[in-house]
């Protein structure tokens, strides 16, 4: 399988902190992999590096085999990276329909006459970018809503309709920060299922999130992240065994515990 | 054509205000633009300075007609945006808000000091080339082509970068690019409203184009709104007129200016027209 995103020895030093240290991960192309790791483990910092919200340190970035690294977040964009924020960032003033349509800046070719004067390619072009829009915001349910100011929705509608936003532009890559925060478990299983159609339709999704039964359902791959390092790389059903990982999440004294078999029935986190 | 004589007397009487109105709102328009992308400039007078000093110098010294002399007003202004721009709007924060009034001491004094200039006597004998026409044609013009801007997708990435400009960055929105285009625009069509407004008063001086005209021109949007051009236009309307119609009070009149301004803003914080542009309905 080839991977649609490769990040090498990215590390990134705030002062004296460092979020990310020397990381190495791969992404396959067409999955869904998962990013976890205990508060703190820099794993909104990796997110800001990848989609270029963030210059790393030192290291690389590859997205489908173009280096990234030096590029400024909007370009990557243009490239088919595309994201959601852990703390939803819509834009309230403005409607459903006109957040969904931002997503589509990428798309945009019409020159500035062609804007004043309304010329055929302006009027085309804005057409095609509202069919676009709805269809996004059907892929989230959220048509009905298209014309309501985006302030106004539930907490659950604003994260859809920042993944349709994302969407929007049919990325190569989708970024989900913490997609599952806040929803109640009805919402988390209608989720899973909204991530399970993006990746059908050919976006690879990277994730973020804390809901252990959401990771392990949907994804396919899962690198465990603590204090800005990589301590696990493996499939789902592998990270609950692993020693290390239970180590950090649950500190060093219930590991060992765990390891002599003194207490049992201990779930994953 | 014949003018009545109603409108004749108006005009004799009120000239200078019915250009002062439409000049204003030319100033507002290069304050809305740069607003609208979620930037404070503090330099629309050290543009329309620009444009002032650098049209009345091609009128007068190269006797350049005026058909040439308007649009090649805008050329100082927006060199001086670029050149200020560059630097400061990579940067987030009040950087340009900074610089922008800098950038109107420093050509004060060179106003004050260079004798091309004409000193503190600034330049006079300026012939009356233009007129209500060509303001208010470039007023409705302006005005027009910002709202068919801004109900574009090029006036959500502007509405987008004004709500968040992270955000809209992963959107794909070259923030610098837009932030330049606007600062440029802006000082485009302050250097206009300068030239403009030098043509119809027969004398510029250095004091026209300092702070507190940079202060004014800002009022102007925020107490009309920037969700629309047409909002900023409205303040600057408002602004002009308050003056003269409160002419009976007197001594009191800059007073209750004053508190007119304050108690706008605080129980219209989004302006007098507080609406934002419609776009697209499904």
């Amino acid at each position: 399988m080839t991977n649609l995103l490769e990040v090498s020895g990215l590390t990134r030093k705030f002062a004296g902190l460092v979020a990310v240290d020397n990381l190495d991960m791969q992404v396959a192309a067409g999955g869904i992999h998962a990013v976890i790791g205990p508060n703190g483990a820099g794993k909104t910092t990796l997110f800001n590096l990848i989609s270029g919200l963030l210059p790393p340190t030192s290291g690389r970035i590859i997205l489908a085999g173009q280096d990234v690294t030096r590029l400024p977040a909007h370009r990557r964009a243009a490239l088919g990276v595309a994201r959601t924020f852990q703390n939803i960032r819509i834009f309230g003033a403005m409607t459903v329909l006109e957040n969904v349509l931002t997503g589509l800046h990428t798309t945009a070719r019409a020159t500035l006459p062609e804007v004043i004067f309304r010329l055929p390619r302006f009027r085309r072009q804005e057409r095609d970018a509202v069919a676009q829009a709805m269809a996004a915001l059907d892929l989230v349910g959220l048509r009905d809503q298209a014309n309501s100011r985006a302030a106004s929705l539930s907490y659950g509608d604003a994260r859809r309709l920042e993944i349709a936003r994302a969407m929007a532009a049919r990325p190569r890559l989708l970024l989900l920060d913490e997609p599952a925060a806040g929803l109640n478990p009805a919402e988390t299983t209608r989720l899973a299922d909204l991530v399970r159609t993006i990746r059908s339709a050919g976006t690879t999704v990277l994730l973020v999130e804390h809901d252990m039964g959401f990771v392990m359902d949907i994804s396919e791959d899962v690198t465990v992240l603590s204090f800005g390092r990589r301590i696990f790389g493996g499939p789902p059903l592998a990270v609950r065994q692993d020693p290390a990982v239970i180590e950090a999440y649950l500190g060093h004294k219930v590991a060992a515990k765990l390891a002599a078999g003194a207490t049992t029935g201990v779930r994953g986190a | 054509m014949t003018i009545p004589p109603w409108l004749d007397d108006f005009l004799w009487t009120y000239g200078n205000l019915v250009h002062a109105l439409g000049v204003n709102g030319l100033l507002a328009l290069s304050m809305y633009v740069v607003l609208a992308v979620g930037q404070l400039s503090l330099g629309q007078a050290a543009f329309m300075g620009l444009g002032a000093y650098s049209s009345v110098l091609m009128t007068q010294q190269l006797g350049l007609p005026f058909w040439a002399v308007l649009p090649l007003s805008v050329l100082a202004p927006v060199v001086f945006a670029l050149v200020i721009g560059l630097p400061t709007l990579r940067l987030s924060g009040v950087y340009l808000a900074i610089a922008t009034i800098g950038l109107g001491e420093v050509l004060r004094a060179v106003y004050l000091n260079v004798d091309l200039f004409g000193g503190a006597l600034g330049l006079s004998g300026i012939p009356e080339r233009a007129d209500n026409t060509m303001i208010y044609g470039l007023l409705l013009a302006a005005i027009l082509a910002l709202w068919l801007v801004g109900r574009s997708g090029i006036g959500r990435a502007m509405e987008a970068m004004r709500e968040d400009e992270t955000a809209a960055a992963v959107m794909g929105v070259n923030l610098l690019r837009y932030k330049m285009g606007a600062l440029v625009a802006s000082a485009a069509l302050a250097g206009l409203a300068g030239c403009l407004n030098a043509h119809v008063s027969s004398f510029i001086g250095p004091g026209e184009y300092g702070f507190e005209p940079a202060v004014t021109i800002l009022s102007y949007a925020l107490l009309g709104g920037i969700g629309t051009p047409i909002a900023s236009v409205v303040g600057a309307f408002i602004l002009t007129l308050l003056p003269e119609l409160l002419r009976e009070l007197s001594d009191l009149r800059l007073v209750l200016n004053g508190v007119i301004i304050v108690v706008a803003v605080l129980f219209l914080p989004g302006g007098v027209l507080p609406f934002r542009l419609r776009r697209r309905a499904a």
